[in-house]
């Protein structure tokens, strides 16, 4: 009932949004050359489609925020165990994390090109620079924030210390790291098309900026909507992940409601 | 009595110089002027610092005025909208859609409207930083207090003294979480602007030191970039414990 009635508002928030634009396209306010009606967006689109650009782009766009968000994701748990087993590297990679951390990916583009060239690995690298920290702070946090009681009665039962981080501690935590990995999501998209943008071979990245630059207007604003649509995506993406990987903090929430 | 130094003490400073180690290690044995070791990049700091300053000091002073000019207009926005119930959850939606947006996708389309010069390259900044702002006034403000506003309706304050005397302090820790991703959202798109549209600033040096092949002056500057913002978020954080922090201990109250 209130899934439907989310979906529904959902759907009227798009309509909105599309008739607002609509209105404004048509109310002569900017130059309709600058900004093109619904109609003509779409038109771009379709031929967008019609000659394959546009799929064959967002899948190579998809596929690396994809790859690259499971890897930072992965790579993140795995810091922010290690940081919990050792205090020495949880407090040394704290100084390089937060000097690695307000890097812009635009600025590592050009450099990381020449070490790791235009295929897969460029943007891998380049999203784990940006996104790991999402899932590693969040999870370090969680895993200290979990309750002595729950650690001791795993200790009680005989677990070993490995058991109990696997089993106790890292479960407890997921919850928070999925937060973590939220936010990595729209991160990672942001460093994957900053990356397509600069590297300037394909992604959807490459292609907004080449139809801007060769003054295709409706088509760049159909693949403005595009990248957004993608940050839907990906954000519901991550939800799924999170209710099939942490079924029972979404229950047992739903549930105290 | 001295505190016993536990061996985690000295890991802020031991770690990164073990990090540096390995680096300079593997450059080393490499050998190629594509991977420069840490002494290279050192000298190429001490070569090219006059230069990173002077086009680091362009950049930053684009991001400063875009950021000004987001500010000035989405904080008084965001509160004005999170008031006005109705309008507010109208532009809801579009501002959903807005923060979906990456922010450098705002560069080929501002570039259709305003060109490639400086004003454009503001433009696309304070658009960047626009939304984060606006999305956290409007939260603040949408979620304010129901006492405070009953506080303020005894004192008989017109709807303009609350707005400027309620909401903005109570919306202020978390436009604060707004400045600092906003901060870095300007830096990325400026960034991004200037290694695309390229006249000057720390991208274009970057993108010149790429096409020379000058790795080591590449990552001087990236050094500075990552300081920069380094010293940007610990200022935020700074300001935050020193103006707001009646916030701070009004959660250690409520723990």
């Amino acid at each position: 009932m209130t899934r439907a009635l989310l979906w529904s508002r959902g759907a009227v928030s798009l309509i909105f949004v599309l008739a607002l634009w609509q209105a404004v396209a048509l109310s002569g306010a900017v130059p309709a050359k600058f900004f093109p009606g619904i109609p003509a967006i779409i038109d771009g689109a379709r031929q967008m489609i019609a000659t394959g650009e546009l799929p064959r782009n967002e899948i190579l766009t998809l596929g690396r925020a994809l790859t690259g968000l499971v890897l930072a994701s992965v790579a993140g748990i795995a810091l922010a165990l290690l940081s919990d087993a050792s205090p020495f590297f949880d407090r040394g990679f704290r100084t390089i994390s937060s000097l690695l951390q307000p890097v812009p990916p635009a600025a590592v583009v050009p450099m990381a090109i020449f070490a790791l060239g235009l295929g897969i690995k460029l943007y891998i690298f380049i999203i784990l620079l940006v996104s790991i920290w999402g899932p590693y702070l969040n999870g370090a946090a969680a895993l200290r924030a979990v309750p002595r009681e729950q650690i001791l009665t795993g200790r009680m039962l005989g677990l070993s210390p490995a058991a109990i981080m696997f089993r106790i501690k890292l479960p407890a935590a997921m919850p928070q790291i999925f937060a973590g990995i939220r936010y990595a999501a729209a991160v990672s998209l942001i460093a994957v098309v900053v990356a397509e943008m600069l590297a300037g071979r394909d992604g959807i990245g490459f292609l907004l900026v080449r139809k801007s630059f060769s003054i295709r207007i409706p088509e760049t604003y159909a693949l403005m909507f595009v990248t957004m649509f993608n940050g839907v995506l990906l954000a519901l993406l991550v939800n799924l992940a999170r209710r099939v990987l942490t079924g029972w903090h979404v229950r047992q929430t739903g549930a105290s409601k | 009595m001295i505190p016993l130094r536990k061996p985690a003490d000295y890991a802020p400073i031991l770690m990164p110089l073990i990090v540096v180690a390995i680096w300079a290690l593997a450059a080393a044995s490499t050998s190629s002027p594509l991977f420069p070791g840490p002494a290279k990049v050192a000298q190429a700091i001490w070569h090219n610092f006059s230069t990173i300053m002077v086009q680091l000091g362009a950049t930053l002073t684009r991001v400063v005025i875009g950021f000004a000019v987001a500010a000035a207009i989405t904080v008084p926005l965001g509160i004005m909208l999170g008031r006005l119930r109705i309008i507010g959850q109208l532009f809801e939606p579009v501002m959903d859609m807005l923060a979906t947006l990456p922010p450098p996708a705002i560069v080929p389309l501002v570039m259709l409207f305003a060109g490639t010069g400086d004003a454009a390259k503001i433009t696309m900044i304070a658009f960047a930083a626009a939304i984060p702002l606006l999305m956290n006034t409007y939260e603040a403000s949408k979620t304010q207090n129901e006492m405070a506003n009953l506080v303020a309706r005894s004192l008989r304050l017109s709807r303009f003294e609350t707005m400027l005397r309620v909401d903005l302090p109570a919306a202020l820790p978390m436009i604060a979480t707004g400045v600092r991703m906003a901060v870095a959202a300007a830096l990325l798109v400026s960034v991004t602007s200037e290694i695309l549209l390229a006249t000057d600033g720390i991208g274009v040096f970057l993108q010149r030191q790429q096409e020379n092949f000058q790795i080591a002056g590449g990552l001087a500057g990236i050094f500075f970039i990552s300081l920069t913002g380094l010293v940007v978020n610990t200022l935020i954080l700074a300001f935050e414990k020193r103006w707001l922090f009646w916030h701070y201990r009004a959660q250690e109250d409520a723990k």
